[in-house]
């Protein structure tokens, strides 16, 4: 039987959403930079096309490329990383098995748009990354990722001047979103806000093989209203089609 | 878990099944990139009617029978993988096999299926199947059809990713291509031994598979 959910013995899954050229991938690679030399590290990456994500992060030489998995999810990125799992599962399993005992399994989406999420039964935490120069008004309009992912990334700060955007407001509306989730404004350049990043991550597997930690679904959709004056989710009652 | 076989059919057939079919296009892109005109894709999902999915199925259908007496299934892969010469086409198959595999260790735990996939850690996808086949209640000539079926609407489905196609068009192909389904399903319905699986060889359509993962802008894995 494949195991049904998180135990303190295999490694932590963390996915990395969020949509195209936001930084997924340069976070990951950061994230093995700063944390290869104290964590048993696996990274499994998910691309539409071909296994460039894999490339790029293996000729970064962040991390053993052997320990580099790509997952091809056809013309869904979507799909692999929620409705149909068992490939990128396939991957992160064999992952574990071929390194054991890892101690930080990251799966990086697919590029894809605002309403993508991880299946719980993927990972048990999740990221989603947006950036200063995808627009301001990004965060406003919401969607899970933003408003429930376990950590808020907004990343590249150090573009914001150019690209006319306040970091700091898309930072803070980031939080009002979120209900007090946690919020990064990252940029490589800004060594506070990698630590904040690695600390975070640490953290959080602390929680994790001490068993607090337990996955939260962001879920299909964010809460919203309708015309009537109705306001609901979806996945419980009263679902409807949009 | 028991349910009625015809019910089992229709959620094995079914595409949202969770193993990771959506990446695969039963070899049209492969056919696409490799120069095949797109007015042909329907005269493709013939050709591998009387060919691979005789293949194919003849292994689901040689697999649920093992199950059932209690046989083991590396016989029936090594007779697959004989009649399927490109790593590249047993890798693709393998990677969908697995998924089945993990969710048939899910969905019929204990069963004689699960026992024979235990053993077989890297199914091929009709191995696998054929498993399934049998922990489901599914007949010979189901089994094929299940097979069959999935490879025409995986072609199908595909070609309206990969071509200007009016959906309905490809649902056409698929319903026309009916007598030639079923005669792959006669074809294979009441095999036994794995020696007996057909072995019809189609060397394009293997030279085009074997060559896919070279190419820069894919949507499939095959």
């Amino acid at each position: 039987m494949p195991d049904a959910g998180p135990s303190p013995t295999r490694a932590l899954r963390l996915g990395v959403a969020g949509p195209v050229g936001t930084g997924k991938s340069s976070l990951i690679g950061m994230l093995c930079r700063e944390l290869g030399d104290t964590l048993e590290l696996g990274v499994v990456t998910n691309d539409i096309y071909t296994d460039e994500d894999a490339r790029m992060l293996r000729a970064a030489g962040v991390l053993d490329p052997a320990r580099i998995r790509a997952v091809e999810t056809g013309a869904c990125p979507h799909t692999a990383i929620r409705d149909d799992v068992s490939a990128n599962l396939l991957a992160v399993e064999d992952l574990e098995a071929d390194f054991a005992p890892l101690d930080l399994v990251l799966v990086e989406s697919g590029g894809d748009n605002l309403t993508a999420t991880f299946s719980p039964a993927l990972v048990d935490a999740q990221v989603f990354v947006l950036d200063v120069a995808g627009g301001g008004d990004v965060v406003r309009k919401g969607g899970p990722g933003i408003s429930r992912a376990d950590l808020l990334v907004v990343n590249k700060t150090d573009l914001a001047p150019h690209v006319g955007v306040d970091a700091g407001l898309m930072a803070r509306q980031g939080r009002e979103a979120r209900d007090g989730r946690p919020v990064i404004a990252l940029s490589r350049t800004d060594r506070a806000s990698v630590t904040a990043l690695t600390s975070w991550v640490l953290g959080l597997l602390e929680e994790h093989r001490t068993g607090v930690h337990s996955p939260v679904d962001p879920g299909p959709m964010a809460p919203h209203s309708h015309a009537d004056g109705t306001s609901h989710t979806h996945g419980g009652t009263g679902a409807h089609e949009h | 878990m028991v349910a009625h076989p015809e019910l089992a059919a229709m959620v094995l057939a079914d595409g949202r099944l969770p193993v990771g079919g959506h990446t695969q296009s039963s070899g049209l892109e492969p056919a696409l990139l490799g120069g095949l005109a797109e007015g042909d894709a329907p005269a493709l999902l013939r050709t591998r009617l009387r060919t691979v999915v005789r293949v194919e199925a003849g292994t689901a259908v040689v697999a649920r029978h093992h199950v059932l007496a209690g046989l083991p299934l590396g016989d029936v892969q090594a007779a697959w993988a004989a009649r399927t010469p490109s790593e590249v086409s047993r890798a693709a198959s393998v990677a969908v096999g697995r998924g089945q595999r993990r969710l048939a260790l899910r969905l019929w735990p204990g069963s004689a299926a699960g026992s024979a996939l235990e053993e077989l850690p890297a199914p091929a996808r009709p191995v696998a199947v054929g498993a399934m086949a049998a922990a489901a209640g599914l007949d010979p000539a189901g089994t094929a059809r299940l097979v069959a079926y999935d490879d025409a609407q995986t072609l199908s489905a595909a070609a309206l990713k990969l071509c200007p196609l009016d959906p309905a068009d490809a649902t056409i192909w698929l319903l026309d291509a009916a007598p030639d389904l079923e005669e792959a399903v006669a074809a294979v319905a009441h095999l036994t031994e794995p020696r007996a699986i057909p072995a019809p060889a189609a060397p394009l359509l293997e030279q085009w598979q074997h060559h896919h993962p070279t190419h820069p802008r894919r949507l499939f894995s095959a």
